[in-house]
């Protein structure tokens, strides 16, 4: 197994800073070799270029200027996301490394002839992990249908490997919430990065089944 | 809404001039300004708007004394409309991320929504009017599938904090696909539509 951690947030006294050092703490003590990749810290420049948007379809030429993060993707099979729900959403970095990483013939394969849609290209990966944070209510997020969410468990997920397990965590009303909420959260983030990776007795029981 | 000259902005978030998208936003441009309105055209590519929400930008968030001053200019532009019209592709169903970085940077606590006690209620009364015309590379049924997260953060999250009299979502799905006649179809959609605005 080999882990890619994308972990967005500028603070790095944020709780989001907590939750990826949980999730880093479980694949370590699992022997997981893993790469994080710090958005923030690599300031990372998250907005697709003209010239890259015009060479979009030249593959390979369309990752050159990506090269070091299409490396990770292409050499993990468990794929992490950390970072804050913004406006429901993925924070504008975040969804900026999925602009100018994710492209095609790394994470999908363009139409080649009229009438076919886009195929998924990431069947090397067998597990994703998202785990957020979100200012709203979790009922608040469920009536706007969690857009954050959608983008990356399904969007996201349709491009990986059939029945890939997948993990979700979110600790809603962050404005507010207590310590031992928060504290509670961190073992529950635990647990799921357990399950991911299969070093729990719940999911080795599973045997794979996709868990969310 | 003044009944003269009502004001229009337009965010626009496409790097190609070329693209269907720079096509349909010049035809929103176009269409609006014949039929009256003021238009504030803003193009966050050409105007290099930078998206992301820095680490002092998160500190101040909640700060509404402070938290406009690195993009006043986004603010005064937005609190000066009389209606909005977002025209962007959709990538990875999601906003491109010049686009998103509007919304977390622009949008703030204070400026569209005040929160207290952690309770939402929306402030940016000025906005009476809203749209999105977007270009999708996935089908409509893909789309669907996915959630569709662009059209739910438009109808539901900021419709509900803006709370407009008139919402439209126009929508190119499978542009993959797509042939000239369709290409040209949707923009008459989207002028036939701005007219109607």
């Amino acid at each position: 197994m080999r882990a890619l951690v994308v972990y967005c947030h500028p603070k790095e006294e944020s709780f989001n800073a907590a939750v990826r050092d949980t999730v880093l703490e479980q694949l370590s003590q699992a022997g997981i070799p893993t790469r994080v990749h710090d958005l923030y810290a690599d300031g990372f420049q998250p907005v697709l270029t003209g010239p890259e948007w015009s060479g979009y379809l030249d593959c390979p030429d369309n990752r050159k200027s990506v090269e070091a993060y299409v490396a990770d993707v292409e050499w993990c099979d468990t794929l992490i996301f950390v970072y804050p729900t913004w406006w429901y959403g993925l924070p504008a970095m975040l969804k900026g490394w999925l602009d100018r990483v994710l492209i095609p013939d790394v994470a999908f394969v363009m139409p080649k002839s009229e009438g076919e849609t886009i195929k998924p290209g990431l069947h090397h990966i067998a597990r994703m992990g998202v785990f957020t944070t979100c200012g709203a209510s979790r009922w608040l997020t469920f009536i706007i249908g969690a857009p954050g969410r959608r983008t990356l468990m399904r969007g996201v997920g349709f491009l990986l490997r059939p029945k890939a397990r997948k993990v979700f965590a979110a600790h809603y009303l962050m404005d507010t919430a207590p310590h031992h909420s928060l504290e509670r959260h961190l073992a529950h983030v635990a647990a799921k990065t357990r399950r991911l990776i299969g070093t729990d007795a719940e999911a080795t029981s599973l045997h794979g089944a996709p868990a969310e | 809404m003044t009944v003269s000259q009502p004001r229009v902005l337009v965010i626009f978030a496409h790097p190609v001039p070329e693209s269907l998208n720079a096509a349909a936003h010049q035809v929103v441009v176009d269409t609006l300004m014949a039929k009256g309105w003021q238009v504030d055209d803003c193009d966050l590519y050409a105007e290099g708007f930078d998206p992301v929400l820095s680490t002092e930008e998160r500190r101040n968030y909640h700060d509404t004394a402070v938290n406009c001053a690195p993009v006043q200019d986004y603010v005064d532009r937005l609190r000066a409309a009389d209606a909005v019209v977002f025209c962007h592709p959709v990538w990875n169903f999601g906003y491109p991320a010049i686009l998103k970085g509007w919304f977390d940077r622009v949008m703030l606590p204070g400026v569209c929504f005040d929160l207290k006690d952690g309770k939402l209620s929306p402030c940016l009364d000025n906005v009476r009017k809203l749209a999105a015309v977007c270009t999708y590379g996935a089908t409509s049924w893909r789309a669907f599938l996915a959630g569709d997260p662009p059209r739910k953060l438009l109808k539901r999250a900021v419709w509900g904090t803006v709370r407009p009299e008139k919402i439209r979502y126009i929508a190119q799905y499978d542009m993959n696909n797509i042939t000239r006649a369709g290409c040209e179809g949707f923009l008459e959609r989207v002028r036939k539509e701005m007219e109607a605005f």
